[in-house]
């Protein structure tokens, strides 16, 4: 068979957004599924984030996949649509087209249309092999029940199969079949990581953080890939960059020193990046050294709040005096912090100050704010939606107020554009010399990338900055807010609104 | 999320079948259904996603100066044709599209009220700057039907319009109705979908008869590809000044190649539907087209 696997641009044709300016990430889930059958079959992925907008019609007419699979998370949801959508318009009926994802996950009935036969839910590497054979074998689209993970249309009738088991151990996953994205070589970063890969050495969390929906997709089980298997990984990369896809890295020491272990005796020379919680960090400080010695450069954590209040609420199960230390110590390593902080839809202007100032306060490199939000499979999900004033999913970019504000919107935006310029302080007083000194290595491996970023941050920072632009998103959508009587308008704005 | 998002959805229908087309033409006809400029992403996206009157106008304000041009393109076609057989079969197609098909509506002002329908402002359609792909678009089909080979403009006209606007419209259609147009104002794509089947069909048997050797098959193409390929680039140029609307500085870092694309925006407006009258105008007169025009080394082949 021939397959077409694809990753969508989450947006139209030039429009700014995080991937293009701050972190771009080859599409790891494709990978994963494809070396599960290319042995046997004719396997293409194309990065729509990298093409022209002709490309995919081209590839569509001229290969002629039996198949087109396409990844998804909730902003991409309706640009990942209009994939299926273009390969069934150019190939007819006969091409079969399959979505997969966290958002088809976590909500299939909204992706039950005509142009999409099948829908992956959860994990996919099981799932795709058996539907790949069972097309081959040339049996029924409309018999698919035996599969278990799927969810597809019979005539009028939709079918859930039997829930894909996730018992599998990952180190017996076939290796991702990362030459497939030989093309777009070069072109995936994280900020001035510019060449990066991506590796997945462990799949789900134990924490249950109310506004994250890892845990549930997972069930909330963890498995880990073993130190071997990751270093056999990195090895195999020519990048000299590497971002680990953990949603949670940091957990059992022991697994971390084995890699470390692993990292030394073969003499892996890569600069990679992490995902992890502060306390692990705070907890373990000499392997954090151990783990900067063996190439880790950046540490990428959800600081969520300045707040411990909302801190209990969100269930993060997290202390701000952690946050702090982790920074500090971070920084004293010469480790670079990416900090997520969020602002809250009920924040009043000084909450705003506060969080501005205590992330000053910390000294953190590339401190991100967003916006808190109930993304769907979530908890917070199913308390808040009743409050939601869009479903319209490209607003679940954690850059918009999806609930109401207690701020009008204009001030709430004017107040939230302005974190960017607020917390440059932050990022002046960690990336010190003393910093950039104490890693000349890492310092040589960036530096093409760091004149690119600076260009892109300039990009933005236009895009982030510009409280017009949140509210021109809104326009026609989410309804300007609010006049005279707020309490009275609320309730009308949202009957009004979540019906659409 | 919504029920409407579990609305039925139906596959955009493929170009009619004309009865009995010779091998070649049904190869062309498959080239153009599987065109990039007949199933740009946009369209998709107009169908997928979420884009409310006011995109919809921002859409609407670039198409409709191409909208009054396409019997310009007839009229300068019909003085080239060779023979009166043919000359007949274009005239055909041309009364219906000064409006007999649509009561007496002409297609222009059946535009007009799908515009108001989306909130325009009176004189906007006239004052709105035009992207550089609408120029371009009318430019390149001024030159075809009044420089080329008459099968070049037949090719054009034929399987590069009446082939490719049903299957076009029919993307539309189904989010213009999602966001809140009716049958009456959303009229004049209605109609485009219903109407051009016919006209291809007319088209269809022309080009079967004139299409005897490889030499004139290869012209057909050649027109139908040349149109194509500015009409993907008109649905581009437009997707851009979507994004501009609400997100200016989007499409400003493109055009200085901050986000890397391969192919940053040219330009500056060339100038308003005023302006485009006036340069048709003098192009009638004999003087050349204000906006430069592509060659045919950026033809969009579709490999079969
Ligand atoms: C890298 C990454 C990104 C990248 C881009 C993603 C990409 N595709 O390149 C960037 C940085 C741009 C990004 C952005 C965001 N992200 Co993100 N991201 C990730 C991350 C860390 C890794 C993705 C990955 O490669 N995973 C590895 C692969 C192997 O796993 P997988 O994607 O789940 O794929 C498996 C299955 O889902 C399935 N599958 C997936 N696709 C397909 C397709 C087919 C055809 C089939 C059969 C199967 C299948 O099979 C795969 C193998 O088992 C995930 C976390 C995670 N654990 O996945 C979050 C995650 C996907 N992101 C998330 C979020 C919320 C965001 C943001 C909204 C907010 C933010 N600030 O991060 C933004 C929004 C972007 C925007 N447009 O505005 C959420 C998604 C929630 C949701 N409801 O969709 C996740 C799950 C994180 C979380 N903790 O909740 N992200
Ligand atoms: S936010 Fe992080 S720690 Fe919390 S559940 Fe999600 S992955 Fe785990
Ligand atoms: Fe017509």
């Amino acid at each position: 068979m021939r397959i077409l696997l694809v990753q969508p641009a989450p947006f139209e044709c030039g429009r700014i957004g995080l991937e293009n300016a701050l972190w771009m990430s080859e599409p790891g889930a494709l990978t994963a599924i494809a070396a599960c059958v290319e042995g046997d079959h004719e396997v293409r992925i194309i990065d729509m984030r990298l093409e022209e907008a002709d490309t995919l019609p081209r590839v569509l007419s001229s290969f002629k996949p039996d198949l087109v699979g396409v990844t998804c998370m909730t902003t991409d949801a309706y640009q990942a649509q209009a994939v299926l959508h273009c390969a069934k318009s150019i190939l007819g009926e006969e091409v079969f087209t399959l979505l997969g994802g966290h958002h088809p996950t976590l909500v299939p009935e909204e992706h039950d249309f005509e142009y999409i036969d099948a829908i992956c839910i959860g994990e996919g590497e099981d799932t795709f092999k058996e539907l790949i054979d069972h097309l081959e074998s040339g049996n029924s689209r409309q018999s698919l029940e035996e599969i278990d993970g799927l969810a597809f249309r019979r005539g009028a009738e939709r079918v859930h199969t039997g829930k894909r088991s996730q018992a599998r151990e990952l180190d017996t996953f076939p290796t991702p079949a990362r030459h497939l994205l030989d093309e777009y070589k070069g072109q995936y970063f994280f900020a001035s990581a510019m060449n990066m890969a991506a590796i997945q050495t462990s799949r789900g969390c134990a924490f249950d953080c109310n506004f994250c929906a890892i845990w549930e997709f997972y069930e909330r089980k963890v498995r880990f890939l073993s130190s071997k298997a990751i270093a056999d990984q990195m090895e195999m990369c020519d990048e000299p960059f590497i971002f680990f896809l953990d949603d949670n890295f940091l957990t059992r020491p022991q697994r971390l020193v084995e890699l470390c272990d692993e990292i030394e005796t073969r003499g892996i020379k890569k600069f990679w990046m992490i995902q992890g919680r502060t306390d692990f960090v705070v907890e373990n400080a000499d392997l954090m050294r151990r783990m900067r010695d063996c190439g880790l450069m950046m540490v990428l954590s959800g600081f969520e709040t300045n707040d411990a209040g909302t801190l209990e609420a969100l269930r993060k199960d997290n202390t701000r005096e952690n946050y702090i230390k982790a920074a500090e110590l971070l920084n004293e390593l010469s480790i670079i912090t990416t900090g997520i902080f969020m602002a809250h839809p009920d924040f009043e202007a000084q909450d705003f100050d506060d969080l501005y100032a205590a992330i000053n306060e910390m000294k953190i490199t590339i401190p991100l704010v967003v916006i808190n939000m109930p993304l769907p499979g979530t908890q917070s999900w199913r308390e808040n939606q009743h409050k939601l004033l869009t479903k319209d999913a490209r607003f679940f970019d954690l850059l918009h107020a999806v609930t109401p504000t207690k701020l009008p919107r204009r001030e709430f935006y004017e107040r939230y554009a302005a974190w960017n310029e607020a917390t440059e302080a932050s990022i002046d007083s960690s990336l010190s010399w003393r910093f950039m000194a104490r890693r000349p290595r890492l310092m040589m491996a960036m530096r093409s990338g760091l004149k690119l970023f600076s260009q892109r941050r300039e990009v933005l920072r236009m895009a982030l900055n510009d409280p017009e632009n949140y509210l021109r998103d809104e326009e026609g959508i989410i309804p300007e807010f609010p006049p005279s009587d707020p309490q009275e308008t609320r309730q009308e704005l949202v009957t009004e609104v979540v019906g659409v | 999320m919504s029920a409407i998002l579990a609305e039925k959805d139906l596959i955009p229908q493929s170009t009619p079948d004309a009865p009995l087309l010779p091998t070649w033409l049904s190869e062309l006809r498959d080239e153009v259904s599987a065109h990039p400029g007949v199933n740009h992403l946009l369209l998709s996206r107009l169908r997928t996603g979420r884009y409310t009157k006011g995109d919809y106008k921002v859409f609407g304000l670039q198409h409709y100066p191409m909208v009054g041009t396409f019997t310009r393109y007839m009229e300068l076609l019909l003085l080239r044709a060779p023979s009166s057989e043919q000359k007949l079969w274009l005239a055909k197609v041309l009364v219906d599209e000064y409006g007999e098909g649509s009561d007496g509506d002409d297609h222009a002002k059946l535009y007009l009220r799908y515009l108001n329908s989306m909130g325009l402002v009176s004189g906007e359609e006239e004052t709105t700057p035009l992207c550089s792909a609408v120029w371009e678009f009318i430019g390149i089909h001024l030159r075809i039907c009044s420089e080329e080979p008459f099968l070049v403009g037949l090719g054009a006209l034929g399987p590069g319009h009446e082939w490719a606007i049903p299957k076009m419209f029919n993307q539309i259609i189904p989010g213009l109705e999602r966001a809140g147009m009716g049958y009456e104002e959303r009229m004049y794509f209605d109609l485009h979908t219903e109407q051009d089947i016919e006209h291809a069909n007319w088209m269809s048997q022309a080009l079967a008869q004139l299409g005897q050797d490889e030499e004139a098959r290869a012209l057909v193409r050649r027109g139908a590809l040349l149109s194509l390929g500015a009409r993907f680039r008109f649905w581009t140029g437009v997707e851009r000044c979507v994004v501009a609307r609400r997100q200016p500085h989007s499409v400003d870092a493109v055009r200085r190649g901050i986000l890397g694309s391969r192919r940053p925006d040219r330009e500056e407006s060339p100038g308003n539907r005023r302006d485009l009258r006036t340069a048709i105008q003098d192009h009638w007169a004999g003087k050349s087209w204000p906006v430069p025009l592509p060659s045919d080394s950026t033809l969009i082949e579709v490999s079969q």
